[in-house]
């Protein structure tokens, strides 16, 4: 069974705050989740000539400079920035 | 037959370029009826760009110049696929007012094509969930049943093509969120090959089962669509090199003689209405010359844990960059950086893709990694072999896409395993990376709608596209009927 300890960890991990009610749903829903994937526990078979799902691998391409996004377009997605950096306030 | 029973591409393609509306004309129509519509299936409408590109559209005609088939035809594109200058919010709080400064690759064809994109559409919040009701604005409405769920999370797609407030919609599809709203609201969903179509700009949640599909009214218009978006993109490392698709010329193959296999396993707990309209379709195609034959692939019912688990690694690895700092919301008070970014998360994400988060933190964690996240992985090589046999064998594979049709809007679902549960029919495709079609194949006895999945080889579009057509061609449509509200040409 995964303890509130567990859980409370995970949420540090995951930058996430839970309230008393969530430590609690989480925990029964971490135990859920993990007694459903214990299905897969027991299958014990020679998984290296099997094939990957996805048969492209390694692809690389030419490193040629290319134009980049503008600064002042990408800052334009939070609150313009200040001389083009990402600005936050200062911490108290 | 008219062109408008076979889907409403082609059909829109003659009006505009015959001049028998204007694209200015059909896109005010479409835009009104969005407006008057309580389907609740749009988050953003881009009402100024696309009269824009409908005047450019109709200039083009004025002047007598030829148009692509997808130019002037109104659509729909999910709220998780990046457009440059218009907010793209994957419908959470986290995203709200974030405009990207790209446009994704498969926009940016049929933008360039002359597509009129008429909004933003829906989703269960990042994509997470099969209802459509995760969403930060609430989900939306079947249109066959308003009081019923449209399925998700392409939810908002499905019931503006459904509902005729688009022609089509471009969705995506993680574990099924094309296929089983497109089941739910009676329309076509076509899950393309994993590296058919560039995932540049689809925001992502599991990248290694991520893709675009369509949300279509036939299979005829899905393939239009589909040869217009697929093909390789430099930006997309994971985008195949050697694929040239052409499906729409295969519609007219003959499929007498080919050899559908219908995987037992996939049967197990199917709603009986849905079994038996799917039994339907299946003498329809032993009508046409098909060879159905019945056969066993017990590795799918692994697919659930693999996938949740790896599709959990991948979501809390991806939303990881929504730190506060260069995306979208950002909490207001915080002494320290650790607070920003915790309150940040936690008021921007809903509860569903915190749950997902932490899953997937706790499967990549210490300790944990190679009891779950690589025996998964393992595992994900098993069912992919095992799906690779069953196509030496068979040319495609026939199954149900929900073992359900839609259920009732704010209903309990139970445990989130018991909600998992029902994305057995659609989460194997994704895990493999094989390509899927929901075709509508009747009506349960509530009058809504009920799907059937055609599954095929990778890159086999062509040839699913080609069954699905011919089935809605010898069922003469009836089962693609659309909802009397929307636009009617």
């Amino acid at each position: 069974m995964i303890s509130r300890e567990e859980v409370l960890n995970i949420a540090n991990l995951s930058k996430l705050y839970l309230d008393e009610s969530e430590i609690e749903d989480a925990r029964k829903e971490m135990d859920g989740m993990i007694n459903f994937a214990k299905k897969i526990d027991k299958i014990d078979v020679d998984f290296k000539d099997l094939p990957e799902f996805n048969s492209i691998s390694n692809a690389f391409h030419e490193d040629e400079i290319k134009e980049s996004y503008p600064q002042n377009k990408i800052l334009e997605s939070v609150d313009g920035g200040k001389d083009g950096y990402f600005y936050i306030k200062k911490f108290n | 037959m008219s062109d408008q029973k076979r889907g409403i591409i082609k059909h829109i393609h003659k009006l505009i370029s015959k001049k028998e509306i204007s694209c200015m004309e059909l896109t005010k129509k479409y835009l009104d009826e969005i407006d008057k519509s309580l389907l609740n299936a749009y988050i953003t409408v881009c009402e100024e760009d696309a009269l824009e590109q409908a005047k450019k559209i109709d200039e083009k005609v004025g002047a007598g110049e030829e148009i692509d088939i997808l130019a002037g035809v109104p659509m729909t594109l999910k709220d998780v696929i990046s457009t440059a200058g218009i907010e793209t919010t994957c419908a959470s709080k986290m995203l709200m007012g974030y405009k990207p400064i790209y446009d994704a690759t498969a926009w940016k064809t049929l933008k360039d094509k002359g597509a009129v994109l008429l909004g933003k559409t829906n989703m269960d919040e990042f994509a997470m969930g099969s209802s459509c009701e995760n969403s930060c604005i609430g989900g939306s409405k079947n249109p066959h049943n308003t009081d019923y769920v449209t399925g998700g999370s392409s939810g908002g797609g499905a019931a503006a093509v459904a509902g005729n407030i688009a022609a089509y919609a471009l969705g995506s599809d993680t574990g099924g969120s094309v296929r089983q709203p497109a089941s739910f609201c009676g329309i076509v969903g076509l899950k393309p090959t994993y590296g058919s179509v560039s995932r540049y700009g689809l925001i992502a949640y599991g990248s290694g089962f991520d893709q675009i599909g369509v949300l279509a009214q036939t299979a005829e218009d899905a393939s239009i669509i589909f040869d217009s978006i697929a093909g390789y993109d430099p930006m997309d490392s994971t985008s195949s090199p050697k694929y040239t698709p052409n499906s729409y010329e295969s519609l007219s193959g003959d499929i007498k003689g080919l050899k559908m296999g219908i995987p037992k396993e996939y049967y197990d707990g199917v709603d009986e209405e849905v079994r038996k309209l799917i039994e339907e379709a299946m003498k329809v195609y032993e009508s046409m010359g098909v060879k159905i034959e019945y056969f066993s692939l017990p590795e799918v019912k692994y697919t659930l844990p693999v996938y949740y688990i790896l599709v959990c690694a991948e979501a809390a690895s991806n939303l990881a960059r929504f730190d506060g700092v260069r995306y979208g919301h950002r909490t207001e008070h915080y002494k320290d950086v650790n607070e920003m970014m915790c309150k940040t998360r936690s008021e921007g994400f809903g509860a569903e893709v915190k749950r997902r988060i932490l899953l997937g933190n706790y499967v990549l964690s210490s300790g944990y990694y190679d009891a779950y996240y690589k025996k998964a992985q393992n595992i994900r090589k098993l069912i992919t072999s095992a799906f690779y046999k069953a196509f030496r064998e068979y040319d495609v594979l026939l199954t149900p896409t929900s073992p359900v049709t839609a259920f009732p809007m704010n209903k309990n679902y139970g445990s989130p395993q018991e909600v998992y549960l029902a994305d057995i029919c659609t989460v194997p495709v994704n895990t493999v990376g094989i390509p899927g079609i929901s075709v509508p194949c009747g009506f349960d006895s509530k009058g809504l709608p009920v799907g059937m999945q055609i599954l095929g080889d990778r890159f086999s579009e062509s040839k699913i596209l080609n069954v699905a057509h011919r089935y809605e061609i010898e069922t003469q449509y009836e089962n693609n009927k659309c909802v009397d509200m929307g636009v009617r040409l």
